[in-house]
C-alpha cells in the first residue's frame, strides 16, 4: 500500500518529465518511421491535410486580393502622366492612319485615270476639282488648271466613269467647268443600243433629260446613253448615263425620257480636260 | 487552457503565412519562443502537450518529416523546465540569449533526426540563421505575450515575475 503511494507520487511529483520523455519518444517514433510507414500517424496527417490546406488556400487567397487592390486602385503613380502620353500617341498614330488611308484612295484614283488618260486617243490634261458651285441656277465646278497649264475655253471636262461638263470660263490658273446637270447644258448623245441620236439636257438637279427621241423610237429603260462626237466639244462615246425612266411626251409626238448620270460628280475629286478637240471628232 | 487556445490560432496563422505569403523572409520561430515561454512561465503537462502540438503543426505547414519539431520542442520544454527552477531569465538580454540558445539545440536536435532519417538538411544556413533571428526578436514578442495575458486579469500566470 505505500510502495502504491509512493509510486503515485513519484508520478505526480514527476508529471511534466514523464509526460514529456512519452511525447519525445512517440514523436522520434514518427518521425523516424513516417517516412517508410505511411499508414503511421495516417489520422493525425489526415486531420492536419484539412485543416492546413485550406488555412494556406485562404492565406494565398487574401494575398491576391490585397495585391489586386494594390496593383489596381492604390499603386496608380503615373498612370495618369502615361495616360496622357497615351492618348498623345493614339490621336498621332490616327491621324496618321487617316492620311495614310487618304493617300491610298488617292494613288488609287490617280492611278485610274492615268490609265484612262492613256487609252484616250487624244491630248487630255489631269485637273483636281478646287470648288462646287450648285445654287438652282448653276451647277459648276473650279478646277485648278487654267489658260497657263493650256485650258481654254469650251473644252470638254471628262472622268474614267464618263462625262462630267465643258469649260465655260477660264482664269490663269482655274476654270468654272459647267456640270452636264445644269439646265444649260446640252450634249449630243446616242443610245448604245438602238443607237438612236438625241441631246442629254441638265435637268437642274443631278439628272439628265433625253430630248428630240420620238415615239416611235426604240429606246428602253436600262438603256446606256453615250456622247456622239457630233458637235465637237465632247469625244465619241463618253458614257453620259443610263435610261431610268420614259414617259409619252406632252406633245404627243416626243418621248420624255429621264437619264441618270453615269458620273455622281459629289464623289468625283480628279477630271480630265481634253485639250485638243480635233482628234476625236466623227469620222 | 487558456494558453492552448490563444497560442494555438496564433501559431497556425503565423505558420500559415510563413509557409505561403513570407515564405522567403528569415521569420522567428515563434513556436520555439511560445515553449520557452510557457516553459519557464507555467511548466505543466499541458506545456509539454502544446510542444508537441505546435511542433507537429510546425511540420505540418511547412512540409518537414513530422515528428522532428515536437521531439525538438518537447525535449526543449523539458529542459527549460529543469532550468526555470536555476535560473532566472528575468531581463530582455537573458531571454535573447536563452531563446538563441534553445533555437540553436532545437536545430541541432532537428538536424540530428533528420540526418538519422537520411534527409539532407543545410544546418549553418537554416539553422544558425534561424537562430539569430529567434533570439533577437524574441524579447519583443515575449513581452507582447506578458501585455497580452495581462489582460486576461493579474493571476492568468502562477509566477508573475519580470
Amino acid at each position: 500500500m505505500r510502495s502504491q503511494r509512493n509510486v503515485v507520487s513519484f508520478l505526480k511529483k514527476n508529471q511534466i518529465i514523464i509526460a514529456s520523455l512519452v511525447l519525445a519518444l512517440f514523436s522520434l517514433h514518427l518521425a523516424l518511421t513516417g517516412r517508410q510507414e505511411v499508414e503511421r500517424g495516417f489520422v493525425l496527417r489526415e486531420i492536419l491535410s484539412r485543416t492546413v490546406s485550406p488555412m494556406q488556400r485562404l492565406m494565398l487567397g487574401i494575398q491576391d486580393s490585397v495585391k489586386g487592390v494594390w496593383s489596381g486602385y492604390i499603386n496608380l503613380v503615373d498612370v495618369q502622366e502615361r495616360n496622357e502620353e497615351l492618348k498623345k500617341a493614339l490621336t498621332l498614330v490616327t491621324e496618321d492612319n487617316l492620311r495614310l488611308k487618304e493617300e491610298i484612295n488617292l494613288n488609287a484614283r490617280l492611278k485610274s485615270i492615268l490609265e484612262y488618260k492613256d487609252q484616250l486617243p487624244h491630248k487630255s490634261k489631269a485637273a483636281v476639282i478646287i470648288g462646287f458651285n450648285k445654287e438652282p441656277w448653276a451647277r459648276t465646278v473650279t478646277i485648278d488648271k487654267g489658260s497657263a497649264d493650256g485650258i481654254a475655253k469650251d473644252l470638254a471636262v471628262i472622268s474614267p466613269l464618263g462625262v462630267v461638263g465643258r469649260v465655260i470660263d477660264v482664269s490663269t490658273h482655274t476654270s468654272t467647268v459647267l456640270l452636264g446637270s445644269d439646265l444649260r447644258s446640252n450634249i449630243d448623245v446616242i443610245v448604245q443600243r438602238s443607237r438612236i441620236k438625241g441631246v442629254a439636257e441638265g435637268n437642274g438637279t443631278d439628272g439628265f433629260l433625253l430630248k428630240y427621241i420620238r415615239q416611235v423610237d426604240d429606246v428602253q429603260l436600262g438603256d446606256l446613253v453615250l456622247t456622239s462626237g457630233l458637235s465637237g466639244v465632247f469625244p465619241k462615246g463618253v458614257a453620259v448615263g443610263e435610261v431610268v425612266k420614259i414617259e409619252k411626251g406632252r406633245d404627243n409626238f416626243f418621248k420624255s425620257i429621264e437619264v441618270r448620270p453615269s458620273v455622281n460628280i459629289q464623289r468625283v475629286e480628279e477630271v480630265l480636260v481634253v485639250t485638243e478637240t480635233g482628234l476625236y471628232a466623227e469620222e | 487552457m487558456k494558453e492552448f487556445l490563444v497560442f494555438l490560432p496564433i501559431t497556425i496563422v503565423y505558420l500559415a503565412l510563413k509557409s505561403t505569403i513570407l515564405v522567403n523572409l528569415p521569420l522567428p520561430d515563434l513556436p520555439l519562443i511560445i515553449i520557452f515561454y510557457m516553459a519557464y512561465r507555467r511548466p505543466t503537462i499541458e506545456g509539454a502537450l502544446m510542444g508537441f502540438v505546435l511542433g507537429y503543426l510546425d511540420d505540418a505547414f511547412n512540409g518537414g518529416i513530422i515528428g522532428t519539431s515536437s521531439f525538438a520542442l518537447v525535449l526543449i520544454f523539458l529542459a527549460m523546465h529543469l532550468l526555470a527552477k536555476k535560473v532566472q531569465f528575468s531581463t530582455p538580454a537573458f531571454r535573447a540569449g536563452g531563446v538563441a540558445v534553445v533555437a540553436l539545440i532545437k536545430g541541432a536536435l532537428t538536424y540530428s533526426v533528420l540526418r538519422f532519417a537520411n534527409v539532407g538538411v543545410y544546418f549553418f544556413t537554416h539553422v544558425i540563421l534561424m537562430s539569430l533571428v529567434t533570439g533577437i526578436l524574441a524579447p519583443g514578442i515575449i513581452t507582447l505575450f506578458q501585455r497580452l495575458f495581462s489582460l486576461f486579469g493579474p493571476e492568468s500566470f502562477k509566477g508573475k515575475a519580470n
